[in-house]
């Protein structure tokens, strides 16, 4: 058998265990029968990797019953970590005892595994066995012990851990006091604080890892509760950055509105580069007292604990913040006034809003301007009649903030207003902007804005006539069409130019629009001007392309009558990507012709490949194969040579 | 199985952190200036990393952490030669020296005072083992996904990373990413309507199971340490096949494969935007080719390979009363609304893990839950578990996040678990 074969078998054993397991899981009958299977392959010569996919199995559905076939194996160097797994997911007494049992007999690795799988099982009789390995000259089994007896847990373990803190070899004392901190942590979750205090303290005093050391000063902390803040703030205090980095964590777990009020205290006494790290951990408590101390924060002092401040706020703010915030924005400082302006933005809640709208009315300036991007922003609706009103405000940057705004929450009853201004300012940046504006505003209201972008198209200016017609692209429709269609008789050279290039495109967004494709081919076939016959041959490609009243053969027909009149290889092209998405009889001849021309060759096959891998009408499966077999044959493309032999196989 | 109740004070302090967490522009973040992090960092206080496990995916994520100019990366190791050497090099290049150590053992690396933090990499099956490792050696973790093999190893990492105070990133970079995390902060701040339906890309729901493969000759330990290879995993002879770190008892002792492959990006995200951190759903159940879910608070999860709309790679989908908005690894949008684009920040297509890596060293100096901290991935993880026990036994189940149970099925509950190798322990 080769390896791959092997290989392949062996999946296949695994992908039937599986689904063996799966099955028998639903039947318990089955499943009390599938056991005593398996229990016969661990008892038989089956190699080992067959036995060691029977115990995964009784993992799942073995019962006490198959303990006694399974324990054995915990001497195997190369079976027993699978033993484990069944013997640690069987419940009952049978696979404690087993292990119990093992844990006397066994050394060195497989012990350790053994004692790993009883403190996985938290079993309390275990306990003198545990005893008794802690003290074994292994360092490894008596550091698994220690372990093992921390998760078991209870007085009897804390006794025989505790004065292990001081007497254990130095390699073994670790796993001692993580015996200590786990059998701390069952004490506390049965509500017997006393002892879990003592085993941390006895922890933290002791000649142990300072990283144990650190486990038990949290421990410690939390077991105490309000009286544990001593404690806290001497870590926050500590000169040792690991211990300061442990009394920041815990002071993110410390519940109680005194812990916070307490640390809120303990804040302006830190030294400076430590106040941003405190106050961050204070924003995690989320208390009552906290957001007081943060916008205390954010309103004076230090620059950066000023940002930082400001920057918990979204996160826990509410709308009493809003005035500093508000006077945070319209400071000079850049730093802080954006930092203030982007939590103004995500600070949340409707009162938020409308307190905001109503502080729009008196205000001036810089804070006016601030109000006005935040309505923006937040998209406040109720904002929008003083947002409007400051369209013709004297301070240019009020009108620059009042015309983005509008853009996100203005209607087209706003179209005059920014027409109006486009017509009063010759200032380019503030044209640009309040085109975009109005742009967008016209896309989303439509032809409600016909009327008031009109102006526009009738004024001398051929900026603002450009600007018009883009307005009219957006809006669409046949109203839109005609005053495009107008313009490019216009006598001014860019106006015209523009007029083609959004009829050009404009079947891109309207394709179904008949007056634009015949406005197109018109250009397409009696243009002079170059530039202009080019948009015209490929806006029309692209109507004829995107039209859903046109059949595939119509479709044909028109881009055949379209070739007479197209010279430049770059337009062919287009046209051999339009046949090859409309297939037809017709397209198929066409393409069949372009593809004489070696400068069109490969792409007139690429289609030809589309087209007939396709069952047509009027197409014999012969006509198909010749032109499929034609291109494998002459084709110098190995994709599309791919594709043509994959068609042909695919023509029964 | 430890069923000790998650303390509430904890889960409330979690549910307050990972709320701030949503926010991306601004995570709670401090100015540089006050982490020391501004223009040069005196080598005493940059931080000393160690690289684990560094194969290709390694090697990228290592890339990231090398860009930073707030550590330098002290030591690697792999059971692995060639990667080991190759990891050297790149680090070596970087630090313009030759003093990066190398080792094969990791707990020699962890034993090091000068290395504060580790990325590890080895894959799924030494992830959760040597996660926790280093957290009891005292080091910070940034690892890779997935980051556990069962439902027990999830709870312990949690627990673990809560006992030593150490900071966990769990390589869930996308919620570091502007496009997911604001389509996070849609779901949470009710821009979507109350929820009602979350959608997730699993990339796979076939589970399976590693095995005994026969046996090939090994090669010479500098080579491959097939001992340290192994790890926790089940004992088996040397075999080339299951050299692919990766894909080696992938996310599974028991039961693996399944959704973890992208779940574990997905379904956390999902999770985010659930504000689901510190649970799990709680019925699970196989339909036609999906998998549904279903939260305590009735919001539904659904896991499906396909029906997606062309956005990229690992795409979620969540769904309120008033509108719904979808994103994928391209960092586009589809949304019910443009209107609820209106903020939707920088685009940063291609998944970079570079904000998350630079999250996991500000978190080192303020003590902070990071975007995917131990917690959230636990979770997250245990949403994964929980889904595959279900496809691998073909029916539904029900899950208690309280208890850390499967609800009266005890096939179920064998399931949340596996031993590990000896000597390896959680």
């Amino acid at each position: 058998m080769t390896t791959k074969k092997r290989y392949c078998s062996w999946c296949l054993v695994l992908t039937m265990a599986a689904a063996s397991v799966a099955a028998v899981a639903q039947d318990l009958p089955a499943a009390d029968a599938k056991e005593r299977e398996l229990m016969a392959v661990l008892q038989s010569d089956a190699p080992k990797g067959e036995k060691a996919i029977t115990c995964k199995r009784l993992a799942v559905y073995g019962s006490e019953r198959c303990v006694a076939v399974v324990a054995p194996l915990l001497a195997d160097e190369e079976l027993a970590s699978w033993a484990r797994i069944a013997l640690e997911a069987i419940p009952g007494a049978a696979a404690d005892a087993a292990l119990r049992d093992a844990a006397d007999k066994l050394q060195g690795r497989l012990l350790v595994g053994v004692i790993n799988s009883i403190a996985v099982r938290r079993d309390r009789q275990a306990v003198d066995v545990l005893v008794r390995k802690l003290n074994d000259t292994d360092s490894s089994v008596a550091s698994s012990a220690a372990v093992a007896l921390g998760q078991v847990g209870g007085q009897p373990s804390a006794k025989a851990l505790t004065p292990s803190l001081a007497t254990a070899p130095a390699g073994v004392r670790s796993a001692v006091a993580e015996g200590c901190i786990l059998c701390a942590e069952r004490f506390l979750a049965q509500g017997e604080t006393a002892d879990a205090v003592a085993l941390y303290d006895a922890v933290r005093r002791a000649d142990v890892p300072n990283q144990r050391r650190l486990e038990a000063v949290r421990g410690a902390i939390l077991a105490r509760g309000s009286a544990g803040l001593p404690l806290l703030v001497e870590q926050l205090r500590s000169e040792d950055e690991e211990h300061l980095g442990i009394g920041l964590r815990t002071a993110r777990e410390l519940p109680g509105l005194d812990v916070t009020k307490a640390l809120a205290a303990e804040l302006a006494g830190l030294r400076s580069n430590r106040q941003p790290l405190l106050l961050l951990a204070l924003a995690d408590r989320d208390d009552s007292a906290v957001l007081p101390v943060v916008l205390k924060a954010a309103r004076e002092g230090r620059k950066d604990l000023r940002i930082t401040a400001i920057n918990i706020l979204p996160h826990l703010g509410d709308i009493s913040c809003v005035p500093v915030l508000l006077e945070a924005a319209t400071e000079d400082d850049a730093q802080i006034e954006q930092a203030a302006t982007e939590t103004l933005v995500r600070l949340a809640g409707k009162d938020v809003d409308a307190d905001l709208a109503g502080r729009l009315s008196p205000s001036r300036g810089k804070l006016r301007r601030v109000l006005i991007d935040l309505a923006g922003q937040r998209q406040i609706s109720q904002a929008l009649p003083e947002v409007a009103s400051s369209l013709n405000d004297a301070d240019a940057g009020i009108r620059g903030s009042a015309v983005k705004t509008v853009a996100i929450i203005g209607g087209h009853e706003q179209a005059p207003d920014l027409v109006k201004l486009l017509l009063a300012t010759r200032i380019a940046s503030e044209r640009t902007e309040i085109g975009k504006t109005l742009l967008t505003i016209c896309g989303v209201h439509g032809s409600a804005c016909l009327p008031h972008v009109r102006p526009l198209i009738q004024g001398r200016d051929p900026e603002l006539h450009i600007l018009g017609l883009r307005a009219l692209a957006v809006i669409g429709g046949s109203e839109a069409l005609t005053a495009v269609k107008s313009a490019m008789e216009s006598a001014a050279p860019a106006v015209q130019d523009e007029a083609v290039r959004i009829l050009s495109g404009w079947p891109n967004k309207w394709p179904n629009d008949s007056e634009a494709g015949k406005a197109l081919l018109a250009l397409a076939v009696s243009a002079e001007n170059m530039p202009q016959h080019v948009l015209g041959l490929r806006g029309y490609l692209q109507y004829i392309r995107g039209n859903k009243q046109l059949s595939n053969d119509e479709k044909a027909a028109e881009v055949k009558d379209l070739l007479t009149h197209i010279k430049r290889l770059e337009e062919k092209r287009q046209v051999i990507a339009v046949l090859g998405e409309t297939p037809s009889v017709l397209a198929f001849d066409l393409l069949t012709t372009l593809a004489e021309d070696s400068a069109l060759v490969e792409e007139a096959y690429s289609a030809i490949v589309q087209i007939a891998a396709q069952d047509i009408q009027g197409l014999s499966k012969e006509q198909r194969r010749q032109a499929l077999q034609t291109v494998v044959d002459k084709s110098g493309n190995d994709g599309t040579k791919q594709r043509a032999r994959k068609a042909l196989a695919g023509i029964p | 199985m430890n069923t000790k109740r998650v303390d509430p004070g904890r889960r409330h302090f979690l549910k307050t952190a990972m709320q701030a967490g949503a926010c991306l522009a601004v995570p709670y973040v401090i100015p540089a200036s006050a982490l020391g992090a501004n223009g040069g960092v005196p080598p005493s206080e940059r931080i000393g990393l160690g690289a684990i496990g560094i194969g290709n995916r390694g090697r990228y994520v290592l890339g990231c952490f090398l860009r930073e100019h707030d550590l330098r990366c002290i030591a690697v190791c792999d059971v692995r030669g060639d990667n080991r050497r190759r990891a050297k090099d790149q680090v070596d290049t970087i630090n313009g020296d030759k003093d990066c150590a190398m080792y094969i053992d990791m707990q020699e690396l962890l034993a090091r005072d000068d290395i504060d933090a580790v990325l590890i990499a080895t894959g799924p099956n030494w992830h959760a083992t040597a996660s926790v490792m280093a957290a009891r050696a005292g080091k910070d973790v940034y690892c890779e996904k997935p980051c556990t093999k069962n439902i027990a190893q999830s709870l312990a990492l949690a627990e673990v990373f809560r006992r030593t105070g150490r900071v966990f990133q769990a390589g869930t970079q996308r919620r570091s990413l502007p496009n997911f995390a604001y389509a996070v902060e849609l779901a949470q701040t009710g821009k979507l309507g109350p929820l009602k339906t979350l959608h997730a890309h699993p990339g796979g729901l076939g589970t399976d199971m590693s095995g005994w493969l026969p046996a090939e000759p090994a090669p010479p330990q500098e080579q491959v340490d097939w001992d340290m290879y192994l790890g926790p995993a089940a004992w088996r002879p040397y075999t080339s096949k299951l050299m692919n770190a990766f894909h080696f008892e992938k996310g599974g002792g028991m039961v693996g494969g399944g959704c973890l492959e992208w779940g574990s990006h997905c379904v956390d995200l999902c999770q985010w935007a659930n504000q689901a951190d510190d649970t799990a759903p709680v019925e699970y159940e196989p339909v036609n080719g999906q998998l549904h879910a279903r939260y305590a608070n009735g919001v539904k999860l659904v896991m499906r390979n396909d029906g997606w709309l062309p956005l990229g790679s690992c795409p979620v989908r969540f769904e309120g009363e008033t509108g719904w908005v979808e994103t994928g690894d391209d960092a586009e949008f589809a949304a019910s609304s443009e209107s609820l684009l209106l903020r939707r920040g920088t685009k940063i297509p291609g998944y970079p893990a570079d904000f998350h890596v630079r999250n996991f060293l500000d978190c080192i100096k303020t003590r902070a839950l990071t975007r995917a901290n131990a917690d959230a991935a636990c979770w997250a993880h245990v949403a994964c578990h929980a889904a595959n026990v279900a496809l691998f036994l073909n029916r539904k189940v029900r899950y208690d996040p309280a208890r850390h149970e499967f609800v009266g099925d005890e096939q179920a509950n064998r399931l949340r678990g596996e031993a590990l190798r000896e000597p390896w322990r959680i």
